[in-house]
């Protein structure tokens, strides 16, 4: 039955209150922080500068006193992508490397440390990446991740852009996506029950597969829409008039500490983009 | 710029919709070449833009390239035009990746607007294919124009296109033409 479990896995969009220190934090901070780590995972090219960022990142799950296991759980849908990902990178991308040292060349197949490096890289920013988006939603409740984007895109606004509906259309997809995987759950067993194969198609056949995924992902679309309908009609039926006149429930302000780790955060990026860090060549 | 309460709402379920096939693999097929994997991530920008017009289209198109850049980028930055220029590398980059998404739900848009007056269905078709190739002929294009590729990588790339066209035109007949019935009240089946 584990082949149903999209829930399980979907760890992005979901609450936990253990009232941490990093649950404290103003959103704002989360989102600043959050940006300037991605940016540090960006502007490095060694794999030790890397992994010392994921285990920063493991160690602030730890300190929100969430399970490290259960932010990790989150990529095992994304484990065969990444491995499929992975190889083509190291049978294709050789031939294009700049590397003189060669471990291994056949064919086109050209085995270099800077594809290694680049191999590992590229899985490593995933996991990064992973990690923040789920430390963000983990940690932050949806209403202080829409007011935190709202207030620091608000600038936008004077240029005419539709800060507050972008805010408010990722709060109601944060609030859907665990919603839109246990409907994909649910969708999967019926088809299921009805002889529907998940998971059985060989993988160098996407055909079978998109054949197979069809029937999961059309009810899916519809499915959803409809309950869009439903919350369409709920917010009109309360007088929703966008931002309006619209007052705020959330007052957003910074501490002492929200100041402490933007600075901390800017350091980091500032550390790893400069400091010249061992790399394979 | 006066938006509505619905176009809000739709955004927010495609972007959800495109998260959920993001991480849980759905969205991807591993197809053996260079791009690593089939899509059809491009499905609801296409019907973000159908239903709801080309800037809710371009909305739902960000997932996709977000999506993308996390696992795309380093193919780029690492490529012997970029190695020794990594900031012009990330340029490059987020050129190739976000432009082409943000680009499908508008295009998909506009052949739908174009073909509406005609057959609904076809108008439906031709707005995902035309979506779907946005996105390839886009991404390829950029990525031969910035010199990441070589022009040998079309002839790899073309029975991709296809494939990708073909489910798209196929998912987004049978969801907007469901939705469309659900919508006037003809009815339509719950699972």
């Amino acid at each position: 039955m584990s082949e149903f479990e999209y829930l399980r896995n979907v760890t992005v969009g979901q609450y936990i209150p253990t009232e941490s220190i990093v649950h404290r934090l103003d959103p704002r901070t989360k989102l600043l922080a959050a940006l300037f780590v991605a940016l540090a995972a960006t502007s490095t090219r060694s794999v030790l500068a890397t992994l010392l960022l994921v285990a920063l990142l493991m160690g602030v799950t730890r300190l929100a006193r969430i399970e490290v296991r259960y932010v990790l759980r989150g990529l095992l849908p994304a484990a065969p992508f990444i491995v499929v990902l992975m190889l083509m990178q190291l049978l294709f991308q050789g031939r294009f490397s700049v590397c003189e040292t060669v471990y291994w060349e056949w064919g086109f197949v050209r085995i270099t440390p800077c594809l290694i490096e680049l191999v590992i890289l590229g899985a490593l920013r995933l996991v990064i990446f992973l990690f923040l988006v789920s430390l963000l939603t983990l940690t932050t409740t949806a209403s202080h991740i829409m007011h935190g984007i709202e207030t620091l895109l608000a600038p936008l606004q004077r240029i005419g852009l539709p800060v507050h509906e972008f805010a408010l259309a990722n709060i109601i997809a944060l609030r859907f996506i665990p919603t839109i995987a246990e409907e994909m759950e649910r969708i999967a067993k019926a088809q299921a029950s009805r002889g529907g194969d998940f998971g059985g198609e060989p993988w160098w056949r996407p055909d079978r597969m998109a054949r197979a995924r069809l029937p999961l992902i059309v009810p899916l679309f519809v499915n959803t829409l409809r309950r869009a309908e439903e919350l369409i009609v709920a917010m009109e039926a309360r007088c929703y008039l966008g931002r309006k006149g619209r007052t705020k429930f959330v007052d957003l302000h910074f501490t002492g500490l929200d100041w402490v780790v933007i600075a901390l955060s800017i350091l980091l990026w500032v550390v790893l983009w400069r400091t010249p860090w061992p790399t394979f060549t | 710029m006066n938006i509505s309460t619905r176009s809000i709402v739709v955004a927010g379920v495609l972007i959800a919709i495109s998260a959920v096939l993001a991480l849980t693999g759905l969205g991807y097929f591993p197809v053996p070449n260079v791009t690593a994997s089939a899509t059809i991530m491009q499905v609801p920008p296409i019907i973000g833009g159908v239903l709801e017009g080309p800037l809710v289209g371009a909305v739902v198109g960000l997932v996709f390239a977000l999506d993308s850049f996390i696992k795309f980028a380093s193919v780029v930055t690492t490529s012997p035009a970029y190695a020794n220029n990594p900031t012009m590398g990330w340029v490059a980059a987020f050129i190739i990746i976000f432009l082409p998404r943000l680009l499908i739900g508008p295009a998909a848009w506009w052949v739908y607007k174009s073909l509406r007056g005609g057959n609904e269905i076809a108008a439906l078709g031709a707005a995902g294919v035309a979506g779907s190739l946005t996105n390839t002929v886009l991404v390829v294009g950029l990525a031969i124009l910035l010199q990441v590729f070589t022009f040998e990588i079309v002839a790899v790339v073309i029975p991709q296109a296809v494939f990708e066209a073909i489910l798209a035109a196929v998912v987004t007949i049978a969801v907007v033409a469901a939705w469309k019935r659900i919508e006037t009240g003809r009815g339509g089946s719950s699972v």
